[in-house]
């Protein structure tokens, strides 16, 4: 078995036997990534209605659909829409609060089952359970921290009652954004990834960081496009223009 | 662990692969198709270029300090409750991974797509310990059921057609199945989401890693990666060393290239960022995460002579450029990876004798190079892997002989000028139309393939000499 020790040792050995190729450097790393975000996040809003334009004609170049609201208060007759359009009887939601909406009233009013996934960790029979209701929901509802207009990526965190399998299970995933969450390139996500891992992870954070760039596709059978392989075959993104509640975590 | 030398000779299975009528056509249309998303990219991202140059400048800078990033790596790994394991042979990767399959009770393993675990044979090895692997991606699904290798790094069945696949479904699933790739796709997900939902343990490679903050990154358009690092309730992930990048600002540069390069995407659907196991408020995720870093030959190439190979983000641009690839398809390469990156990768895990042949399998026309994204001097190192098979006196003795004679001949300027008129003597009896089309004894290999130019009436020394003598 090799140990760790005596794997770097070989390479250390290798690397004395040559100065590399060329000079190089790596990419140059913001060397205070919290104050850099702030900057960048103030130049960002003076152009934020480009950056809007360019994130919706990417992000429906990827089969993405975008629906933008004026205000919070009329998200749940969007995604009401989107579950009649769809015929859709179950839907999983982030917990209220990472939300920052409360579908649930007007969504059973219209016959469709909601879960809200809870914040706090259930017991394991609990979490099997809700694993379960993720598994046979027609549409997941989310947040996204950021949009990348470059690219029509949504940025997605797993956290407490953000459970990951929200936006990959269902056929059909829904994701929530405001102006704040709005980046023009990937290198703008980069100085985001830099800040949120500059210094300790929130308490409940989760693991995994997603980058989704419309729905799941394969061409693996002769180069035939073909979308929702193992993940969802729709990707609707919902844009609040008076902005999202605040989330408790940054 | 090397894999086992191949029996056949390379002109066979060239052979056999040119006779493949269907696979031309299918090689044909996947790769020039490839091409064009490729070049329309690039075309509408003029920042790409500078983009390429930075990105091979963090791939050499970070080979200067690998040691360095690496122990980095491991210490974040294990911050966020991971477990880093290390494989100097494919064995040793192996044993590693069935430990913890057995330790875990592992019964079923989900795949997502990895060619470090086909390189090390992983699936048979598991298969022969009892747990059933399953490829998830949808590719990797249809020649697994077909007990296939991959022949593209990114498009693994790039050779079988809708109809093919259709009778591998109906032969696995005992019912009729529609040639329609949007139907076989809908049974692929109906098939495998059962499977992701049962597994034991997920096994996925690494399109990077960051050492900073201890984060591999997993790059799919299915959504199968995801799966796999967020329902069963052991993940492992394996490694090739040369993977790990400084920080996430690197990492930006890297994603920002390599979907243009391997599909045309501006970033591939998923791009999955995984740190460590479940972190306790997660309602969801692996228990247990482990990191296998596999050496494998890699390490000796650190000061050795394929060092730029290890650049490699494995996005299969250069085997969509390639004359030969495009001809012979991935099999008949007969190695885990093909096309021209694949000659260099094949040497790297098992030495310079597995590429007498192969080394050969490149017109060295350079195509490749300039499609790489992190622009790989692949010919370069083709043309060294050829002197190192002489060197090493492993290639065939005939053509030892041909390259002794001509170096000889290349040293004596006074025969080498001989060679115009007696060739231009010797030749005439063949010469037809202007071309060289049949040569006698084993010459004639040469020409049954394709013609040979004839020595010109007058060589390009004689035409300076007389342009010389004519004071222009």
């Amino acid at each position: 078995m090799t140990t760790r020790a005596e794997f770097l040792a070989r390479i250390r050995g290798q690397m004395a036997t040559t100065r590399g190729l060329v000079e190089a450097a790596t990419a140059s790393r913001p060397a205070r990534p919290r104050e850099r975000l702030e900057v960048l996040r103030r130049e960002l809003v003076e152009r934020r209605p480009r950056s809007l334009e360019r994130f919706r004609t990417e992000f429906e170049r990827v089969a993405g659909v975008f629906h933008r609201v004026a205000t919070v208060a009329q998200v749940p007759a969007v995604l009401e829409r989107i579950c009649r359009e769809r015929d859709a009887r179950s839907v999983v939601t982030w917990a209220t609060s990472r939300l920052g909406v409360d579908a649930e009233p007007a969504l059973t009013a219209a016959g469709v089952a909601v879960h809200a996934m809870p914040t706090a960790v259930p017991a394991l029979d609990e979490r099997q359970r809700l694993r379960d209701i993720i598994a046979r929901a027609d549409v997941g509802v989310t947040g996204a921290e950021l949009a990348v207009a470059e690219t029509g990526t949504l940025v997605l965190r797993s956290a407490a009652g953000q459970p990951r399998s929200t936006s990959l299970l269902p056929a059909c995933h829904v994701a929530l954004f405001d102006g704040a969450a709005l980046v023009e390139t990937l290198e703008h996500v980069g100085i985001v990834l830099e800040a949120w891992h500059d210094g300790a992870a929130p308490d409940d954070g989760g693991a995994v960081i997603n980058l989704i760039t419309g729905p799941s596709r394969t061409a693996d059978i002769e180069l035939t496009l073909t979308r929702g392989v193992h993940g969802p075959e729709e990707v609707h993104a919902i844009f609040v223009d008076a902005g999202l509640p605040a989330r408790p975590h940054a | 662990m090397s894999e086992p030398p191949i029996r056949t000779p390379l002109r066979d299975r060239a052979q056999q692969a040119l006779g493949d009528r269907f696979l031309h056509e299918a090689l044909d249309i996947a790769t020039t198709k490839f091409i064009g998303l490729r070049r329309e990219a690039f075309g509408e991202f003029p920042e790409g270029e500078r983009l390429r140059d930075d990105a091979r400048a963090i791939k050499e800078a970070t080979l200067q300090r690998l040691d360095e990033h690496l122990d980095r790596l491991i210490d974040n790994v294990e911050r966020r409750g991971g477990h880093v394991h290390f494989a100097t042979t494919g064995d040793e990767a192996r044993d590693i991974i069935l430990d913890i399959a057995r330790r875990t009770g592992a019964r079923m393993a989900v795949k997502s797509k990895s060619m470090a675990t086909e390189e090390i044979h992983l699936n048979d090895a598991l298969a022969a310990a009892g747990v059933t692997p399953v490829e998830t991606d949808l590719g990797e699904y249809i020649i697994q059921l077909a007990h296939e290798r991959p022949s593209h790094i990114i498009a693994p069945a790039i050779h079988k057609t809708k109809g093919q696949v259709a009778e591998l479904f109906a032969r696995e699933l005992q019912r009729e199945v529609a040639a329609d790739p949007e139907v076989l796709t809908r049974i692929a997900r109906a098939e495998l989401r059962e499977k992701f939902l049962q597994a034991d343990l997920g096994i996925t490679g690494a399109n990077f890693a960051v050492a900073d903050t201890g984060t591999v990154v997993l790059v799919t358009n299915e959504g199968n990666g995801r799966m796999v690092t967020s329902l069963p309730r052991v993940h492992v992930a394996v490694m090739g060393i040369e993977k790990v990048v400084p920080s996430m600002t690197d990492l930006m540069v890297f994603l920002s290239v390599l979907a243009k390069s391997a599909t045309g995407q501006k970033l591939s659907v998923y791009t999955t960022l995984v740190q460590g196991p479940r972190r306790a408020p997660e309602l969801e995720g692996p228990e247990e995460f482990h990191l296998v870093l596999l050496d494998n030959g890699r390490i000796a190439q650190i000061g050795g002579p394929l060092r730029e190979a290890l650049a490699c983000l494995r996005c299969g641009a250069c085997l969509n450029v390639c004359p030969v690839y495009r001809q012979i398809g991935g099999h008949a390469y007969g190695y885990t990876y093909p096309g021209p990156i694949g000659i260099l990768l094949t040497a790297m895990l098992n030495g310079p004798r597995a590429v007498k042949e192969l080394s050969h399998a490149s017109s060295l026309c350079g195509a490749c190079a300039d499609a790489c994204p992190v622009r790989i001097d692949i010919p370069r190192m083709l043309i060294d892997l050829r002197k190192q098979v002489h060197d090493a006196k492993i290639a065939p003795w005939p053509e030892r002989v041909v390259f002794k004679a001509l170096a000889w001949l290349l040293r004596h300027p006074g025969l080498y000028r001989l060679g115009g008129p007696l060739g231009r003597l010797l030749q005439w009896p063949f010469v037809r139309g202007g071309r060289i089309r049949t040569l006698p004894l084993f010459f004639g290999q040469w020409t049954q393939t394709r013609d040979l130019p004839p020595v010109a009436a007058r060589t390009f020394q004689e035409r300076w000499a007389a342009l010389e003598r004519e004071g222009r």
